[in-house]
């Protein structure tokens, strides 16, 4: 099925459209998930609710606009939803979970090279250093840089999901890196890794 | 070019952004300085824990999951949408039901109270003969007198 046959089809209610819609965007929206929550469960748990999203307002899909800007959009709304909400339990949510949750982020990055711990610690620190700088960028540069950096969007894709103009999104992006080499060079002089 | 200058570049560097001729002053730099040698390269690892993450392990059940919650919610609203319904006959039936019951255990618990009542003043009324005329006596006969 193409992506206007199974928008179509979508749009009449059949679900063997949903599953293949879903099956053809789901990495998609949970790594532009990732990407803004850096929690594997919690961007499943958003991506879920994105496709539910579109299972309900599929009607409403323009077919000016491209399927991908509009998943995309909605996966980066739910997620800066998903973290508001999120900063205002962390208040009551316990060490341990703390620990815990973070570790079963790292266990993400970290699989495959259990032979080599050490590489592996270092890389869990790298992994924590680097999502910490990147939730400490202002709203609109954290999103312009998970859509270049996790999903490899161009100037022209991101200007379409975060509905600004490619000259905005291109000085989002220098900030971005720019605020990211700040924190890292911080951190490297005070050797944190 | 100056260590500092560089620091702010490197980033720019390392994604191959920077002008040709910057490009090789960096470049130039790095291979002079052991200092921004080493920071260059922990930023280089560091950024590279991007490209490791991107790709992320697809959830053979993530459809399953997203189908049951899909389910569960529209039974959810189904429910919603019925249960004004239910409420709007079911309540007032309840009620009804509640309120005879009370009256029966009313009339259960009250019968042989007012039953002993009864008969301890019918008992009372029979010790005293002269009151027990007058109580006996109905309306009818003390009109027809
Ligand atoms: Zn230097």
């Amino acid at each position: 099925m193409t992506e206007v046959e199974i928008i179509q089809k979508l749009q009449r209610g059949n679900e063997q459209a949903f599953k293949e819609l879903v099956e053809n965007y789901q990495k998609m929206v949970v790594n532009t998930c990732f990407g803004m929550v850096h929690n594997i469960e919690d961007s499943e748990d958003i991506a879920q609710e994105v496709f539910i999203e579109v299972f309900r307002s599929i009607h409403k899909f323009r077919a000016e606009s491209k399927l991908s800007t509009w998943l995309y959009r909605m996966a980066v709304n739910r997620s800066l939803n998903f973290i508001r909400d999120n900063k205002k339990n962390k208040w009551f949510q316990s060490f341990e979970d703390a620990v815990q949750s973070k570790n079963a982020e790292l266990s993400r990055i970290t699989t495959g090279d259990s032979e080599n711990p050490e590489f592996e610690l270092e890389n869990s620190q790298r992994a924590i250093l680097l999502h910490e700088a990147i939730d400490n960028l202002p709203q609109n540069q954290k999103v312009a840089f998970t859509l270049s950096k996790y999903e490899d969007l161009s100037y022209q894709e991101i200007s379409a999901v975060m509905d600004v103009s490619v000259s905005s999104v291109e000085s989002l992006l220098h900030r971005a890196k720019k605020n990211l080499q700040k924190k890292l060079y911080v951190c490297y002089k005070k050797k944190c890794i | 070019m100056k260590c500092k200058t560089l620091h702010n570049k490197l980033i720019f560097f390392l994604e191959g952004e920077l002008p040709e001729k910057e490009m090789g002053l960096v470049k130039t730099h790095l291979s002079e300085c052991g200092t921004c040698a080493a920071f260059a390269e922990e930023m280089r690892k560091t950024l590279g824990i991007l490209e490791a993450e991107k790709s992320p392990a697809v959830n053979p059940f993530f459809y399953t999951r997203l189908k049951a919650k899909l389910e569960n919610q529209g039974s959810e609203q189904k429910q919603v949408f019925w249960k004004p319904a239910l409420v709007r006959v079911l309540q007032p039936a309840i009620f009804s039901i509640l309120l005879l019951v009370g009256i029966y255990i009313g009339i259960k618990i009250g019968q042989p109270a007012s039953t002993k009542q009864y008969t301890a003043t019918l008992m009372h009324n029979q010790d005293i003969p002269y009151l027990n005329e007058m109580a006996s006596e109905t309306i009818e006969t003390s009109l027809m007198e």
